[in-house]
């Protein structure tokens, strides 16, 4: 047990310390565990591990790979047995400390997942303890499904603030950018969830949201619309965040405004907050074919989400944090789309804000959008 | 009477005080608008660590300084399949022209403005058909070839040097690396087409329902 780190929840080492005494243990012997006969218990250690770990983590020996991770039971049953079977395994930890190999890698799902049930809000995590969720992550993924990730937890960057232009006359209707935007962050491929829309509005009438098509179906651009895309537009004032009622969500220091997955309850009242429409909640649990997972993920951005939870465009953290521009940025075929440092004052986005006639949607909220549009 | 003046000094110095105490309300980092905060911010502005050069990858590229904007767009004569035309363009255009000589760039429809404004000869030199030549018969070096397209197209240049029209290519970061004109639109037939949209969202349409 690791109680000289000052960790935020509490952690056994069961899996682990087992590795570094080289398969001895306490009672003495090498191999074939400490035996039972002697023991004071009425089960005997294997068979004590054995029903902790099934009443823990026991389906997920049967299943395999996508379902393991996407099919967390969420109902307070199953989350009480396994909350309780994990207080079991703590219990037993010392009585079992040295059982068989073939349980070394139950034992560090059940170890993985005790820790992550306990862990802390990933805002106010240090960054030791943001790489350790992240390691957990990656390491659960590798021993549920056999594949690697890669997982980020890099922090904003100082002297950044990011920022968003959208080019109206330039937009074609393509939507290239939702299938990038989709690819890029793991989305739900049967809910067809999708952080971006693209409005076909009719020429002559303005920004009218309400007649526009976000759903069209045929060859573009049309004649006589033009069309507009929306996301999450990283307000500076975010009304989400204010009313986020567990801080599930909030501002990081590069504006992108985020979401802790596993710390969002699903409530759902941001997705209300949110006058520009940037909110998606999903209702199923999220599945991507597993040739199709991009492995290079966030924990605040593309990482595998549960079912019941809040999602969003993070201006892709995973890859602009990094340097690159966000997907649909990348995917665009006409430039449209533009993306940059608004703090560097030779980036193209702060020329495109001093120099073009730009605009922001709902500006007098005070919400401060990042998202800017403007006309050739 | 000399006390009621100190007394009114006193009401006015307090009173320019409780001015001052309440007009400076705004802390310091809270700024009236977004705008504000950017300009504020970034006057010390440093850089930073992040860079996209990675992501430029294989592309090669030259560096260009145009007006105020430093930049790298794709170097354009290690693209063209031909290159150099004088491999096959031995002699003049105007000789070239005669029946007997095989044809080529048969796939080349001239799609951009009309006959009156435009043939091969507004860009291309017709006494040294490696280079691109101006309407005032200056030479154009293919890899500059946004020279050409600038001189129509001046409000699409003044965008494209500063980043409004155009592409970048690797990540936000410096250094910046931008698309020129040809790496989007084809020279001959300018205009992008028209297509379907890359996908269809069946489940809205079952919402909607
Ligand atoms: S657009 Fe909506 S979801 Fe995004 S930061 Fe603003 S209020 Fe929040
Ligand atoms: S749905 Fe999640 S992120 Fe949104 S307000 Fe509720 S707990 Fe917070």
């Amino acid at each position: 047990m690791s109680s000289n780190n000052n960790k935020k929840w509490f952690s056994l080492n069961i899996g682990r310390k087992e590795k570094t005494s080289s398969g001895s243990c306490s009672c003495g012997k090498s191999s074939g565990g400490c035996g039972g006969s002697s023991n004071a218990h009425h089960m005997t250690n294997e068979a004590f591990t054995e029903a902790a770990i099934n009443a823990s983590i026991g389906e997920e020996r049967t299943k395999d790979g996508f379902e393991q991770v996407f099919d967390v039971k969420m109902d307070r049953r199953s989350a009480f047995k396994k909350l309780t079977a994990s207080l079991l395994i703590g219990a037993g930890a010392v009585s079992t400390s040295c059982s068989v190999i073939s349980g070394d890698e139950s034992k560090e799902k059940a170890q993985i997942d005790w820790e992550e049930q306990f862990k802390g809000n990933y805002k106010l995590m240090t960054d030791k303890e943001k790489e350790a969720t992240v390691d957990r992550l990656v390491r659960s993924y590798q021993l549920r499904t056999g594949k690697n990730i890669s997982m980020s937890s890099k922090n904003a960057e100082e002297d950044v603030l990011f920022g968003y232009a959208f080019n109206i006359s330039k937009c074609q209707g393509y939507m290239d950018c939702v299938n990038a935007c989709v690819e890029e962050n793991n989305q739900d491929r049967n809910s067809q969830m999708q952080y971006i829309r693209i409005h076909e509005m009719k020429d002559g009438k303005g920004f009218n949201f309400n007649e526009a098509d976000d759903n069209y179906y045929h060859e573009v651009p049309a004649q006589g619309h033009f069309y507009m895309g929306t996301q999450c537009f990283h307000c500076d004032n975010p009304p989400c965040v204010e009313v986020c009622p567990v801080q599930a969500t909030w501002r990081e220091d590069d504006g992108l405004v985020v979401v802790d997955y596993d710390w969002c309850v699903g409530c759902r009242y941001c997705m209300a907050a949110c006058p520009y429409d940037g909110r998606r909640f999903n209702w199923s649990k999220p599945e991507v074919p597993e040739s199709e997972i991009n492995h290079n993920q966030h924990y605040l951005g593309n990482r595998m989400r549960k079912k019941g939870v809040m999602e969003k465009c993070t201006f892709c953290v995973q890859r602009s944090r990094a340097g690159k521009n966000p997907a649909c940025v990348e995917a665009c075929p006409t430039g449209a789309r533009i993306f940059g440092n608004l703090l560097d004052p030779d980036s193209t986005i702060r020329w495109v804000l001093e120099n073009k006639k730009v605009f922001r949607l709902k500006e007098d909220l005070g919400t401060e959008p990042k998202f800017w549009y403007f006309m050739d | 009477m000399k006390n009621n003046i100190n007394m009114m000094n006193k009401i006015v110095c307090f009173s320019v005080f409780l001015l001052a105490f309440f007009s400076c309300k705004h802390h310091e980092n809270e700024y009236h608008s977004i705008t504000d905060k950017i300009e504020a911010e970034s006057k010390d502005y440093h850089g930073t660590s992040i860079s996209s050069e990675a992501y430029i990858g294989e592309i090669q590229t030259i560096e260009i300084t145009e007006g105020d904007h430093t930049f790298l767009i794709p170097e354009r004569k290690s693209q063209i399949k031909s290159y150099a035309c004088t491999e096959c363009h031995s002699k003049p255009l105007s000789q070239m022209k005669s029946k007997d000589i095989q044809k080529a760039h048969w796939d080349i429809k001239m799609d951009h403005a009309n006959e009156n404004t435009m043939n091969c000869v507004t860009c291309h030199n017709p006494d040294n058909i490696d280079d691109l030549r101006s309407l005032t018969g200056h030479t154009i070096d293919f890899n500059t070839s946004y020279n050409l397209c600038n001189q129509c197209h001046t409000k699409q240049f003044e965008d494209w040097k500063g980043g409004a029209h155009g592409k970048r290519i690797g990540g936000w970061a410096p250094p910046r690396a931008s698309m020129t004109c040809v790496n989007c639109h084809d020279p001959h037939k300018p205009h992008f087409e028209s297509r379907w949209p890359a996908r269809f969202n069946t489940q809205k349409v079952k919402e909607r329902e």
